[in-house]
């Protein structure tokens, strides 16, 4: 077991307990204004709590865990920095070497299909683009675990899938945990290794799904034509819809 | 394989959307072209619209004595500018002026800025300061000008002293403004990162808050020039509030206007080289 919390607070959310485990892709989903978002905050230390405990790697964490990554729907790049710049944000703050953070940046671009572009300002950047760089400095502090709230929410169905592939694809091959908050079905079935659904606030967890997709799982077209895929997103959409209208 | 299929598809999608930026081909001079047209036109309106006031104010002077002596005209006022180059009283005035703007301007957009930014670091000191801000911005800088001429004498500091003070609170304002505008999710990504407050404010705060901070240089340019001649108007030997006051009580209504040309002139000037400067430093902003 990696991690557990179980977060409650008055009425944004109820009794949850939730383990990530090493490695895993894990899903939440809910209708919205349910408190996903603030479930993440608390995750990461952001929001103080008034009850429960978040557990990483079995110890309660107080305040800032490290090695997290923490990624919105708001790539949150800084104007006045160059994309390369903007990746070695991180590097900075922990005192990497100014040659040795450039060189890790410049990789970082490369795996994020970005290669060429270190020198733009992030105005002249897509959408899709800048996702990509704010991915590039979200994995440039070698997080164990990633913290994403609906980092594709904004984009284009195409440039939405390729990004979740690539997503997919580095998380997996590293090894790294991920929590995606999002409010596409489709998305949390075809990315992850679990999907837990949320009530209403005060959240509760509605359903756990164990998605058992039997494919290259870095693969969302391949993802999306298995037979099982529709089952699980029919199921999720029914116990989201039964969730709008209580 | 079905990567790289994506990867050549995530090319074609993410074209960035201003391509001048990329490769400044025809369409870009093109743009360029229309930008630089559509510039001309404007400069030449506001030329024309320039020589028509001028000229009918000429015509309406141009044939009563007493209108002349009351508004004086356009040919008058040339020709006491050619006076005042040539008796090289325009040089000197204008020098000492610029000088204590320039000074003031300088040491209250520090002392402003500074006090703005700093107050980010505290959430307390700031509420407590604010109503003591608010207090000292609303003193008509006016009335303050003859404690500074008692205070700092009647030479170059007392100008100085007023110029800052004009200066000092919209600054401190503006600057205060900017940092506590920065977007919260924006704070709370750099501490994810592991960012100390010290950090957040070097590499967030300050740099956020230079739009804010250029804004208000523009700003204040204006009020240091402002508080500088109300400093001369009190009490001065020389610079160009001293020259509107001396010919404004010896009803040389003409000489008043060609001194206001030159401090117009002025404040034009110090405008210009922040928005150069601003361009220079903020270089990721898109044109203004």
């Amino acid at each position: 077991m990696f991690g557990e919390e179980t977060g409650t607070a008055s009425e944004v959310i109820a009794n949850i307990s939730i383990t990530l485990g090493h490695g895993e892709v894990v899903s939440i989903v809910g209708p919205s204004g349910c408190g996903k978002s603030t479930l993440l905050n608390l995750l990461c230390g952001l929001l103080p709590r008034t009850a429960g405990e978040v557990l990483w790697y079995g110890h309660a964490s107080t305040g800032m865990p490290k090695r997290v990554g923490y990624m919105l729907q708001k790539d949150l790049l800084l104007p006045w920095r160059t994309t390369l710049k903007n990746v070695t944000l991180g590097l900075e703050i922990h005192n990497m070497s100014s040659r040795e953070r450039t060189e890790k940046a410049h990789q970082l671009l490369d795996t994020v299909g970005l290669k060429g572009f270190h020198d733009y300002y992030p105005s002249a950047l897509s959408g899709g683009m800048r996702q990509r760089v704010a991915l590039a400095r979200t994995l440039a502090n070698e997080p164990e675990v990633l913290l994403l709230d609906e980092p594709f929410g904004s984009l284009d169905f195409q440039t939405k899938l390729v990004l979740e592939n690539d997503m997919a694809r580095l998380v997996r091959s590293q090894k790294r945990s991920l929590l995606l908050i999002t409010h596409d079905v489709e998305e949390a079935v075809s990315l992850s290794d679990r999907v837990i659904v949320l009530t209403h606030r005060p959240a509760r967890i509605r359903a756990i799904h164990e998605i058992d997709i039997d494919i290259d799982r870095t693969d969302m077209m391949a993802a999306r034509e298995s037979p099982n895929f529709t089952d699980y997103i029919r199921t999720i959409w029914s116990e989201l819809e039964v969730e709008r209208q209580t | 394989m079905s990567n790289e299929d994506h990867h050549i598809a995530g090319a074609a999608v993410d074209v960035p959307p201003d391509a001048t930026l990329a490769a400044p081909g025809v369409r870009g001079w093109v743009r360029r072209f229309r930008a630089l047209r559509g510039h001309a036109l404007v400069l030449t309106t506001q030329i024309a619209v320039l020589v028509v006031l001028l000229v009918s104010w000429e015509i309406a002077t141009a044939n009563s004595k007493l209108n002349a002596f009351l508004f004086g005209s356009p040919s008058a006022i040339w020709g006491f500018l050619v006076q005042m180059w040539k008796d090289g009283s325009l040089i000197t005035d204008t020098r000492i002026t610029a000088l204590e703007t320039l000074l003031g301007f300088l040491a209250g957009n520090v002392l402003g800025t500074l006090i703005g930014l700093t107050l980010w670091y505290s959430r307390f000191v700031s509420r407590v300061v604010q109503p003591f801000v608010v207090a000292i911005g609303s003193i008509p800088i006016i009335a303050l000008a003859p404690i500074c001429i008692i205070w700092f004498g009647t030479g170059l500091s007392s100008k100085v002293a007023m110029a800052t003070l004009s200066v000092v609170v919209v600054a401190l304002i503006t600057a205060y403004k900017g940092a506590m505008s920065v977007d919260v999710d924006q704070i709370n990504l750099m501490r994810t990162l592991g960012a100390s407050k010290r950090h957040i404010f070097r590499k967030l705060i300050v740099p956020a808050s230079l739009g804010d901070i250029f804004a208000g240089l523009k700003l204040t340019a204006g009020f240091a020039l402002i508080g500088a001649i109300i400093g001369e108007f009190m009490s001065s030997s020389a610079g160009l509030g001293h020259a509107i006051f001396k010919a404004g009580s010896l009803y040389i209504i003409p000489k008043v206007f060609a001194a206001l040309v030159v401090t117009i002139a002025l404040a034009l000037c110090l405008t210009y080289v922040v928005g150069k400067i601003e361009k220079l430093l903020l270089p990721w902003r898109p044109d203004l």
